[in-house]
């Protein structure tokens, strides 16, 4: 029997594996507002970590996108006698380049020592453009903590007003995901359905004076339940519904269609329809894979939940079985979003079954 | 080379004593350095007739290439002192600041000579105050105490840490003795005897209160220096001989709360 990998990980170490550091969290969401700079109040190790780690995603992903990250470049004297002075200079180089927004994020090592990063960022001349995160590094929580903290602060430079009818904002993308750019048009597709149209990607690629749409949305999308806190928040704060995370599988962009189409108010009928056209498509989508049909297949390990349900799913609709002595199959890493989702893995499969 | 710490609660008289100490080890022909880490930098002040030197982290933070002449300066007997100094009040890290003054001082290869006498602040707050304990630098540490329960307190936690680092790394971390800095309580020799038995350690010398101290320290000398034929001076110079010839370097057992607490009680 094939070894099921997911049976051997401790499910801690996984977590802590997977748990990363507030400092990247946050810039995760900061450096795709292509008019702001980040200022990373670091050793200037954090900021190359992460820097690299963006730099190659965005690479890979041919964006053309050049994290604009800035590190107050501490060192033992900063540690020693206080980063405040290094973080006022390096605000001074941000503010030289004139961006639309300065953005500061703590780190363990300046909150170890007890700098007042807001304290520095209020004297700053340049105040009125700075927004400073108290992410803390490690200390502050894990990624997602940075990037719940990052949507948060950044969402105050949006003021309430009337919304659009129609309008969705997201809340969250997962701007170090290969798929971001799929999932998104998988979200713009069932949207479509519904005649729904994105006003915002919040933070994905925009510029900072369209944070001030956020408000603009009848109702917001977040991305999953990793930036729930910051995406309820915002909902909570304009007072609009939200669909709280993107489509798990197939299933899921059916419940998605209607969760959505309840946000935005659109009637039973349209909401139905859209569903039938959703199903109808589905099918069809499904039809190339149909030589699977009768396979017997062993599921390797999930690493994100609800990755077997979906999969699972897909195997009731092909008729593939599911045994000890089955084919063994790899799940995404991520849980698959909507149909796409489902495509690339179906696909996947489908190579592996064939030899 | 023998590396000694003084540590103990603050304001217990560490500085004083540890001043005094190394002008006896000096008077008798010993090569002497002491160094001061406490962001105070007042542990040398009397060796320096009053100057305040500059500190190690003081040149750090103003210039980058750093000599021994910057740091290192020549006191009564030819002591050598040093103070490691630290940041403003409230800011910074104070105890990283000591490790990097230890990691100037062996670049500079500034340690050296028959004792080196480490004045500590307080109590061992972070692992940066540890330091002189740490990686092989003081060998032998001594706890300075009067009788007062506070003062034993600190004391028998300073005992906790010389427990802790003597099973690591610092293998050859030891606790030399107490060292009584009195108060003028009743019994307190007596006490701190006991609490030193108690911790598996031994009094080293008990310095009892004296005007003279006062006296030195108004004209900017040790006691030492300012009236060497006094008693006090001889009381200094019997527990610089006491540590010359210590022996018995022992890690010690500290106390339980409940412990310290009866052992007081019963001196009161």
């Amino acid at each position: 029997m094939p070894e099921n990998i997911s049976e051997r990980i401790p499910e801690q170490l996984s977590e802590k594996r997977l748990g990363g550091c507030t400092l990247g969290g946050a810039i995760a969401v900061t450096s795709f507002i292509s008019d702001a700079v980040t200022v990373v109040h670091a050793p200037k190790g954090c900021a190359h970590q992460v820097f690299s780690m963006l730099h190659a995603l965005v690479e890979e992903a041919s964006l053309p996108l050049l994290p604009p990250l800035l590190s107050s470049d501490m060192s033992d004297r900063e540690v020693i006698f206080g980063g405040e002075e290094a973080l006022s200079l390096a605000l001074d180089k941000a503010a030289a380049k004139n961006p639309a927004l300065i953005i500061t994020v703590s780190s363990c090592v300046t909150e170890t020592i007890g700098d007042d990063s807001e304290k520095v960022c209020r004297a700053h001349p340049a105040a009125d453009k700075i927004i400073t995160l108290p992410t803390a590094g490690f200390l502050g929580g894990r990624a997602e903590d940075g990037e719940n903290t990052a949507l948060l602060a950044l969402a105050t430079l949006a003021e309430k007003c009337v919304p659009l009818p129609k309008t969705a904002a997201i809340i969250g993308e997962k701007n170090l995901e290969t798929e971001v750019e799929e999932n998104y048009a998988e979200v713009e597709r069932l949207l479509s359905r519904l005649g729904i149209s994105v006003t915002l990607r919040f933070c994905r690629n925009i510029q900072a004076a369209e944070i001030g749409k956020l408000g603009e949305a009848s109702f917001f999308i977040i991305r999953d339940e990793r930036v729930f806190p910051a995406g309820a928040a915002v909902a909570k704060r304009f007072d609009r519904p939200y669909v709280a995370e993107f489509p798990r599988g197939l299933s899921g962009c059916v419940t998605f269609l209607r969760d959505a189409g309840h946000c935005a108010r659109i009637p039973e009928e349209g909401i139905e329809r859209a569903v039938r056209d959703e199903e109808a498509y589905q099918k069809q989508m499904l039809e190339p894979f149909e030589e699977m049909r009768g396979s017997s297949v062993y599921l390797g390990a999930q690493l994100m939940e609800g990755t077997f349900d979906a999969a699972r799913e897909a195997m009731e609709r092909l008729g593939i079985r599911e045994a000890p002595d089955g084919i063994p199959l790899k799940l995404p890493f991520y849980l698959p979003v909507g149909v796409s989702g489902m495509m690339k893995m179906l696909y996947l499969w489908r190579r592996r079954i064939r030899g | 080379m023998r590396q000694i710490a003084l540590y103990g609660k603050g304001g217990i008289g560490k500085s004083t004593t540890s001043a005094n100490l190394s002008a006896a080890f000096s008077e008798s022909g010993l090569d002497v350095m002491q160094i001061g880490c406490d962001p105070k930098h007042d542990s040398t002040r009397m060796l320096m007739h009053g100057q305040w030197i500059p500190t190690v982290l003081g040149q750090m933070y103003e210039k980058k290439d750093i000599q021994k002449e910057d740091i290192i300066f020549e006191g009564f007997g030819g002591v050598r002192c040093v103070e490691a100094g630290g940041p403003e009040p409230g800011i910074g890290c104070a105890g990283r600041g000591i490790i990097a003054t230890f990691q100037l001082l062996e670049k500079l290869s500034a340690l050296y000579g028959d004792i080196v006498i480490y004045d500590v602040l307080g109590d061992v707050v972070c692992g940066g105050f540890a330091m002189p304990m740490r990686d092989g630098y003081a060998q032998e540490i001594y706890l300075v105490t009067s009788g007062e329960f506070m003062s034993l307190y600190a004391a028998n936690n300073i005992a906790k840490a010389v427990k802790r680092i003597s099973g690591g790394r610092a293998a050859n971390c030891r606790l030399g003795g107490v060292i009584c800095n009195a108060k003028d309580m009743e019994h307190e020799t007596e006490l701190v005897a006991e609490f030193a038995d108690r911790i598996g350690s031994k009094l080293i010398c008990a310095i009892p209160r004296s005007k003279t101290v006062q006296t030195a320290e108004i004209n900017r000398m040790t006691v030492i220096e300012h009236d060497p034929a006094s008693a006090q001076a001889d009381v200094y110079r019997r527990c610089a001989k006491a540590i010359l010839e210590n022996t018995g370097l022992k890690i010690p057992s500290p106390l339980e709360p409940e412990e310290l607490e009866e052992l007081a009680g019963k001196y009161l």
